[in-house]
C-alpha cells in the first residue's frame, strides 16, 4: 500500500530535530525539514553541520530515534517499524562517537587480570599533581603469574615487580591500581594487599619495591580500589569481606598474626622471602556479604563513602567513617563488577555486572524509587570489568568473560521486552571491542581463550586484559568529538 | 583470631556431636545384613548340583558292580596256557557246581545261565524251599508287551467269583491284588457329575478300576461303531492321477528350430506404424486431443446427471421397482402462516443461525407472512434436491464427528520455562587441562573452588568462575580418579578423591587458603593417627585382614598437600560424605561383601556394614537429615536406619541397571538414573514405586543431582553429551504432588567413545551447574 510510494524517487520524510546539547540549539524555523527517505545516518549528519543549518562544519552526528540509533536509511527504519512514510520524525542528535579502533598489543607470560593507566587525565594523574610530567604516561598491568608490570604508552616495559621469594605475591594477582605516579597497590589470590614504592631513573627503566603488605583478607582478594588523596585503599574479597586500608606504614594497625605467612609451623611449603616489607593489618574489615564479595568503590564525591557488590547479590553502600552499612539493595543476580557514573546532580549511578550477562544500572539513593534504572544487554557471558568514561557521563565500557569489551551510552534507551522481564528500561551497546588476537579465529563457545578480565578506560584510550595473555590498546580518545 | 573462631566452631559443633549417636557410635560393621529381604536372591543350584552328585557316585558304584562281575566272566572264560585237558577238566568241575539240568547244551548259555541268578532261595512257612524270583525287567529289547503294571492272572474267568475275596487276583509273583477302594455312592456320584477326561462309566474287567479311555482309543471305537478303517490312513483307494494323459504339457518338448519369423522384425507390422507416423506427421491422426476441447469433454463427462424418475409412470408394487420416495406431507410449521406457537422465539432463531448446517435439527425456520403472495420462493430447493438425491443414489457422505475439545486442555498444566528461572542456560567456563576423560567434578562448599578428576590420575582445583587452574596433583599415573568430593563443612578444606583402590584425603595448598584454616583442616585429618596409635581401636580377630589401611602417602604427596591415603580391597567408583563431615561411604561395585565401607575420620576407622548384599552395590548416600543410609543395588534401593540397624525400606525403580541417586535436601524424595536411559523419581512417603519416569535421554544417564542450596533444580547427565535441567518443587503440604517440569537441555559436551557426561555438580547457593565431560573438559553452566 504504502510501499510503492515509499519506493518512488524522491520519496520524502518529515524529521524534527532536536538536541539536548545546549551549544548545538537549531533555530526554531530550522527544526523542521523535509528529507529524502533514503537518507542514512551520514546524510543526515551532513544536513545538520550545512551552513544553512548549524554551519557548524564537519561534526559527526548521531541520531536518535524513538530511544535508539538509527543505524539504517529513514525508509528501511519506517519499514521495519510499521510506520507510514508521512509520519513526522523526531530525531534527537548527539555527538557521535567514533569507532575504537585497535592499536596495540602488549604481551605477557600469563593471563592478564587487571590494568590501569596513569596519565594526565586518570585519577593517579591528578593525585600526582604537579609531579606529574608530561610524557610520563604508564600502563600498569597485573597477571595470574604473580607480577606487574610497567609499560610506557609506546608498549616498552619499564620495570616488573618482583617475584614472590623476593618479597612480591606469591600467587597470582588479581588487581593493581596507581595511586599516584610513585606509589601503585595490588592485592591477589594469596590474599594480601601489597603496596609498592615506583621510582624511575630514566625513560626506560624503574624499580617496584614493595612497602607495604597488608594482612586481614582469609579469602583471594578480587578487586581494589584506590584513593589517592587520603591514601586510602578498599578491597573486596571472596571471603565475604570489604578490607579498607591505609597506605602507610604509621596509621595502619597491626596485622593479625594468624593470617601471616609462617604462622603455624607445621606447613611445610614455606615461603622464605628476602625482603621484608612491613606487615599491616586493616582500618577496618567488614564482613558484611554473605557470598564472595567481588568489588567495592568509592563514591566519586566523597571519599567516606563506599559501594560494594557481592555475589549474595546485593550493593551495600557503607560509611567508612564508621563502618557500618547504611543501605543494602538487593538485585535478582550475583553482582561480579562494579563501576561509579558520577552525575552532576548528585549520587552517582552503580553499574554493576551480574553473572546473569548483563550490567544492572543502579541508583543507590534511599529515595530513588527504582534501584534499578536500566539494564544494559548484550554480553554473553559474566561482566568482570566496568569503567566509565573519562570525558562524560553517559558513557561506560565492560569488559567480559565472552572475550569482548562493549561501548554503552546510556542515553541510547528503549523500554524491556517481554522476554526480558517486561520492567524497567534497556540499552544495548554501541561498539563491541573484540580481541584482536581472536581476529579472523572461529568464534568460541564462552569466550574461551580469550575472556577479558579487566578494563580500564583513559584519555589515552580503551585498555584490556584478558585471558589472551594481552593488554589490547584500543583508540579511546576521540570518541566523542568536541 | 582465627583459632578462636574454630575453637567456637569447634564447641558449636560438641552438642551436634553427641548426637552422633544416631550413626549408631559409628560402628556398623556387618550390622546391616540382607536377611530381611531375599527378593533379589536367586535360589543356588547347590541342592540340584548335590542330588545330581549323589545320582552320580551311585551310578558309578553300579557301574563298579557290573565291572566286577565282568571280570570274573573275563577271568573264567580265558584260557590261560593250561593245556587242553586241564581246561576241559576246569569246565567240567564247574559244571558239576553248576546245577544243569539241560545236557548237549553248549557250556556258555550254561555258564550265563548259571550266573544269571534270577531266583532266591527262601523257606517257606512249612520248612520247604521256595523259589522267589526276581521280577523280570523288561528292557527295551524285550518282546514282552505286557509289562506294565501288575497283571492279574486269574485267567478267563468272570470277576464275580472274586467278590466275596478282599482280592480280586494274583499278579505274576503271586501276589493277592488287592481290590481297589470304591468310593461310597455319593463319591461315585460325585465322580459321574463331574466326568473326568475319557471317562466311559465302565469298569475295567481285569482290575476293577473305573475304565477311562484316552481321545484316540476312543476315537478308534467310534470308527469301529461306524464301520470306517480302524486306523484313520489316507484314502486306500484314491483316484488315480493320469500323469501322461491328461495333464497338458507346458513346455515344448520338440526340438524343431525356433521359426524365423520368431525373431525377423515383421515387414507387415513395420508398414503399419509408418502408415500411422506418416497420418501423424500429415495431422490427419492427433495423438492428443487439444487442450481445450479435452476440458470440455471431461466436463461434460462429468455433468452426466439425468433424473431417474423422470419419465416414471405409475405401476404395480414390484421389488425390482424402486419408486419416487413421497416426501412426508408439510406441517403447521411449513405453513406460510402459521400459527404463533410455531414461530420461533429470538433466542431459537439465533441458536439456528449459530448451528452449523449440519447440527440443525430442521433445514429451515417458520416463518409468517400474512398473504399467500408475499411468499418468496424457496431459498434452498436446488441444494435440497441435490441432497435428496445424494440420499437416493446412496451416495456416501461422511459426517464429520467434531470433538469440541481444545487439545491443549488435555495437557497436564505445567507453568511455562520462562516462569521458573533462574536456572543453567548457556556454558560460561570450560575447564580445561586434563587429559583424556574428566570423571568426576565437585564445588567447594564456599563455591570457590571446583575441584576435578579425570583418567590422567590427577585432581585439579580450579577458581570456579575464571576457570583457572590453581591447583593439581597427580595420584596415580595409571589409574583414573574415579571420584572426588569435598568434605561438607565450611570450616575445612578438605577434598577426598578416589583412584584404584586408593582413597586419598588431601587439603588443597590453594593460595587463598588461610593458614589458620590450612591447619584446622590437617588437624581434623591428622586426629585419628592418635587414636589409633592409642589403641582405641577395636582389636580385630587374629589373622583378619582390616577391611582398609589407614596410613600416609609419602613425602612426596604429602607436600602437595595429600595427607591420607586409606587402601580399599578394590576399585573405588563413588565417595560420598555424610553431612557433619566426619563420616564417609565409598562404593567398590567390584568388591563382593566389602563393596560399600563406612569410614570414620575422626577414628581414622573404616567398617563394613554388610556382611552380605544381594547385588551389586553401585552407589551409596546418607540422608541428608535423618540418620539413613541408603544403598543402590542395579535395581533396587535399599534404605537403612544406622540407629535402629535395621532395613526401613526397599525402593524398586524398575530400571534395569541404576547408575546414580539422590536425595532431595528435604529428604522425602529420591531421583535415580539408570543406564537403561531413564530417571525415575521417588516419593519415599508414598510408594516404593516410582512417582515420575523420565525418558527424555538418547543414551545411558550416568549421574542425577538435586540443588543443594535451597532452588527447586535437579539435572542429569547422560552419555549422549547433554544435560537436561529440570524444575522440581517437593510442595510444603503433604497432599500436593511435586512439580516437575523440565527446563533445559544443555548441550555442548562431545562424545567421545560412547561416553558424553560423566557427573555433574551444583554450586552450593546459584542455579549454576558443572559437568564432566569425556572430551576432557568441565563446564560452568550458569
Amino acid at each position: 500500500m504504502d510501499e510503492p510510494m515509499a519506493d518512488a524517487p524522491g520519496a520524502q520524510v518529515k524529521v524534527t530535530f532536536t538536541t539536548t546539547e545546549a551549544d548545538l540549539q537549531l533555530a526554531e524555523s530550522k527544526r523542521q525539514l523535509l528529507v529524502p527517505a533514503d537518507i542514512r545516518r551520514y546524510g543526515l549528519s551532513r544536513v545538520l553541520n550545512s551552513e544553512s543549518m548549524l554551519d557548524t562544519g564537519s561534526i559527526p552526528f548521531d541520531f536518535l530515534v524513538n530511544g535508539s540509533f538509527l543505524r539504517t536509511s529513514l525508509e528501511d527504519y519506517l519499514a521495519s517499524n510499521g510506520l507510514s512514510v508521512e509520519t513526522n520524525l523526531t530525531l534527537q542528535y548527539v555527538r557521535s562517537l567514533i569507532p575504537p579502533t585497535y592499536e596495540a598489543s602488549f604481551e605477557h607470560d600469563d593471563w592478564v587480570s587487571a590494568v590501569d593507566v596513569l596519565s594526565r587525565t586518570s585519577p593517579s594523574g591528578r593525585w600526582s599533581g604537579d609531579s606529574f610530567q608530561l610524557s610520563q604516561e604508564r600502563i600498569l598491568s597485573a597477571s595470574y603469574d604473580g607480577l606487574l608490570r610497567i609499560w610506557n604508552a609506546s608498549g616498552q616495559i619499564i620495570t616488573t615487580s618482583p617475584s614472590g621469594s623476593r618479597g612480591g605475591h606469591t600467587a597470582s594477582v588479581k588487581a593493581a591500581k596507581f595511586l599516584t605516579n610513585s606509589q601503585l597497590a595490588s592485592a591477589g589470590m594469596d590474599r594480601t594487599v601489597r603496596v609498592w614504592k615506583y621510582t624511575e631513573t630514566d625513560q626506560f627503566s624503574g624499580d617496584l619495591k614493595p612497602t607495604l603488605e597488608l594482612y586481614g583478607h582469609t579469602g583471594s582478594v578480587d578487586s581494589l580500589e584506590v584513593d589517592g588523596a587520603s591514601k586510602r585503599l578498599l578491597t573486596a574479597s571472596a571471603d565475604g569481606a570489604i578490607g579498607f586500608w591505609s597506605t602507610s606504614k604509621v596509621s595502619a594497625p597491626e596485622a593479625d598474626a594468624s593470617l601471616l605467612p609462617g604462622a603455624h609451623a607445621s606447613k611445610r611449603r614455606k615461603v622464605t622471602t628476602s625482603v621484608t616489607a612491613a606487615q599491616r593489618g586493616p582500618l577496618s574489615l567488614m564482613q558484611i556479604h554473605s557470598a564472595p564479595a567481588s568489588a567495592a568503590v568509592f563514591d566519586p564525591r566523597d571519599r567516606t563513602v563506599a559501594y560494594s557488590v557481592s555475589q549474595d547479590h546485593t550493593v551495600r553502600t557503607i560509611d567508612l567513617t564508621t563502618s557500618s552499612v547504611v543501605s543494602t539493595m538487593s538485585t535478582s543476580h550475583p553482582l561480579l563488577s562494579l563501576c561509579a557514573i558520577p552525575r552532576a546532580g548528585g549520587a552517582p549511578l552503580l553499574a554493576a555486572g551480574t553473572a546473569a550477562r548483563h550490567i544492572t544500572l543502579v541508583d543507590p539513593r534511599a529515595s530513588a524509587a527504582t534501584t534499578s534504572v536500566m539494564t544494559l544487554r548484550g554480553h554473553t557471558n559474566k561482566v568482570v570489568g566496568l569503567s566509565p568514561s573519562p570525558d562524560n557521563e553517559y558513557s561506560l565500557v565492560s569488559g567480559s568473560h565472552d572475550g569482548t569489551c562493549r561501548i554503552w551510552d546510556l542515553r541510547s534507551v528503549r523500554p524491556a521486552t517481554k522476554d526480558e522481564g517486561g520492567l524497567g528500561s534497556v540499552s544495548e551497546p554501541v561498539y563491541v571491542i573484540e580481541r584482536e588476537s581472536r581476529r579472523g579465529s572461529k568464534k568460541v563457545v564462552a569466550g574461551e581463550g580469550c575472556k577479558v578480565f579487566g578494563v580500564v578506560w583513559d584519555g589515552l584510550g580503551i585498555f584490556s586484559g584478558g585471558e589472551d595473555k594481552k593488554v589490547q590498546v584500543n583508540s579511546g580518545r576521540n570518541v566523542l568529538a568536541e | 583470631m582465627a583459632p578462636k573462631i574454630t575453637d567456637k566452631k569447634r564447641k558449636a559443633r560438641e552438642p551436634e556431636s553427641e548426637s552422633d549417636d544416631e550413626l549408631a557410635n559409628g560402628l556398623f560393621d556387618g550390622v546391616l545384613s540382607q536377611s530381611e529381604d531375599e527378593e533379589d536372591y536367586l535360589p543356588s543350584d547347590d541342592d540340584d548340583v548335590d542330588e545330581s552328585g549323589s545320582e552320580g557316585s551311585d551310578g558309578s558304584e553300579d557301574e563298579e558292580g557290573e565291572e566286577e562281575d565282568e571280570d570274573d566272566l573275563l577271568s573264567d572264560d580265558i584260557p590261560s596256557d593250561v593245556d587242553g585237558e586241564e581246561e576241559v577238566s576246569k569246565l567240567i568241575r564247574k559244571q558239576g557246581q553248576l546245577k544243569i539240568t539241560e545236557p548237549g547244551v553248549d557250556p556258555k548259555p550254561r555258564d550265563d545261565d548259571g550266573e544269571e541268578k534270577n531266583y532266591r532261595v527262601e523257606r517257606d512257612a512249612n520248612g520247604g524251599e521256595r523259589y522267589v524270583y526276581d521280577e523280570i525287567d523288561p528292557v527295551y529289547d524285550s518282546d514282552d508287551s505286557d509289562a506294565q503294571g501288575p497283571v492279574n492272572t486269574i485267567g478267563n474267568i468272570p470277576l464275580s467269583f472274586y467278590d466275596s475275596y478282599p482280592h480280586i487276583g494274583y499278579d505274576i509273583n503271586g501276589k493277592k491284588i488287592m481290590r481297589p477302594a470304591t468310593g461310597d455312592a455319593l463319591q461315585s456320584l460325585l465322580d459321574s457329575i463331574e466326568v473326568p477326561k475319557g471317562w466311559t462309566g465302565l469298569t475295567d474287567v481285569n482290575t476293577g478300576n473305573p475304565l477311562n479311555l484316552t481321545q484316540e482309543e476312543l476315537e478308534l471305537v467310534r470308527r469301529v461303531q461306524m464301520g470306517l478303517l480302524p486306523n484313520e490312513i489316507e484314502d486306500p483307494y484314491p483316484d488315480t492321477i493320469e500323469y501322461f494323459t491328461s495333464i497338458e504339457e507346458k513346455m515344448p518338448l520338440s526340438s524343431a528350430p525356433e521359426p524365423k519369423r520368431r525373431f525377423l522384425p515383421s515387414k507387415n507390422e513395420a508398414k503399419q506404424v509408418m502408415k500411422l507416423v506418416r497420418a501423424i506427421r500429415e495431422g490427419r491422426i492427433l495423438p492428443y486431443k487439444p487442450p481445450a476441447e479435452r476440458e470440455r469433454e471431461e466436463e461434460e463427462q462429468e455433468e452426466v446427471h439425468f433424473d431417474l424418475w423422470q419419465n416414471e409412470e405409475p405401476q404395480a408394487p414390484n421389488p425390482l421397482h424402486i419408486p419416487a420416495p413421497k416426501l412426508p406431507p408439510p406441517g403447521y410449521d411449513l405453513s406460510y402462516n402459521p400459527p404463533e406457537e410455531y414461530l420461533p422465539s429470538k433466542e431459537e432463531r439465533e441458536e439456528w443461525e449459530n448451528a452449523d448446517p449440519e447440527d440443525r435439527e430442521k433445514q429451515y425456520l417458520p416463518q409468517k407472512y400474512n398473504a399467500l403472495r408475499k411468499v418468496p420462493a424457496w431459498g434452498t430447493l436446488v441444494n435440497e434436491r441435490f441432497e435428496r438425491c445424494m440420499d437416493l443414489y446412496l451416495a456416501p457422505r461422511v459426517r464429520k464427528n467434531r470433538l469440541n475439545i481444545d487439545p491443549n486442555s488435555l495437557l497436564p498444566k505445567l507453568p511455562s520455562p520462562s516462569e521458573l528461572k533462574p536456572f543453567p542456560t548457556v556454558v560460561q567456563t570450560v575447564f580445561r587441562g586434563h587429559e583424556g576423560r574428566v570423571r568426576s567434578v565437585a564445588i567447594d562448599p564456599t563455591g570457590i573452588a571446583l575441584a576435578t578428576g579425570g583418567d590422567d590420575g590427577t585432581v585439579r582445583v580450579w577458581e570456579l568462575l575464571t576457570g583457572r587452574q590453581v591447583w593439581s596433583v597427580k595420584l596415580n599415573s595409571e589409574e583414573p580418579v574415579n571420584a572426588v568430593r569435598w568434605r561438607p563443612a565450611k570450616d575445612s578444606f578438605i577434598l577426598a578423591a578416589a583412584t584404584g583402590e586408593d582413597v586419598f584425603l588431601m587439603v588443597p595448598a590453594h593460595a587463598s587458603v588461610t593458614p589458620a584454616l590450612d591447619q584446622t583442616s590437617r588437624d581434623i585429618l591428622a586426629v585419628g593417627f592418635g587414636y589409633a596409635t592409642n589403641g582405641q581401636q577395636q582389636a580385630l580377630p587374629a589373622g583378619k585382614e582390616p577391611p582398609a589401611k589407614w596410613a600416609r602417602p609419602g613425602t612426596k604427596l604429602e607436600d602437595e598437600g595429600v595427607l591420607i591415603r586409606i587402601t580399599v580391597r578394590s576399585t573405588v567408583k563413588v565417595i560420598n560424605w555424610h553431612r557433619r563431615g566426619d563420616h564417609f561411604a565409598t562404593v567398590s561395585p567390584t568388591g563382593q561383601r566389602s563393596s560399600v565401607a563406612i569410614h570414620t575420620l575422626s577414628k581414622h576407622l573404616t567398617q563394613i556394614p554388610f556382611r552380605k548384599l544381594s547385588g551389586l552395590a553401585q552407589t551409596a548416600a546418607f540422608h541428608p537429615l535423618r540418620p539413613l543410609f541408603f544403598v543402590a543395588t542395579q535395581r533396587t534401593i535399599r534404605c537403612y536406619d544406622l540407629q535402629k540397624l535395621e532395613l526401613v525400606k526397599v525402593v524398586q525403580p524398575g530400571a534395569k541397571w541404576i547408575s546414580s541417586f539422590d536425595i532431595h535436601p528435604g529428604g522425602d524424595n529420591l531421583i535415580v538414573g539408570s543406564y537403561d536411559k531413564r530417571l525415575l523419581w521417588h516419593d519415599l512417603d508414598l510408594s516404593n514405586r516410582p512417582y515420575k519416569t523420565m525418558r527424555f535421554h538418547g543414551e545411558a544417564i550416568r549421574q542425577v543431582r538435586f540443588h543443594k542450596g535451597g532452588l527447586p533444580l535437579f539435572a542429569d547427565a547422560s552419555d549422549d553429551g547433554s544435560l537436561q535441567i529440570f524444575h522440581g518443587r517437593v510442595p510444603n503440604d503433604q497432599l500436593e504432588n511435586p512439580t516437575i517440569v523440565p527446563v533445559k537441555i544443555l548441550k555442548g559436551h562431545k562424545v567421545v567413545s560412547k561416553l558424553g557426561v560423566l557427573d555433574i555438580d551444583w554450586h552450593p547457593k546459584e542455579p549454576w551447574c558443572v559437568s564432566a565431560g569425556a572430551d576432557g573438559t568441565a563446564r560452568l553452566w550458569m
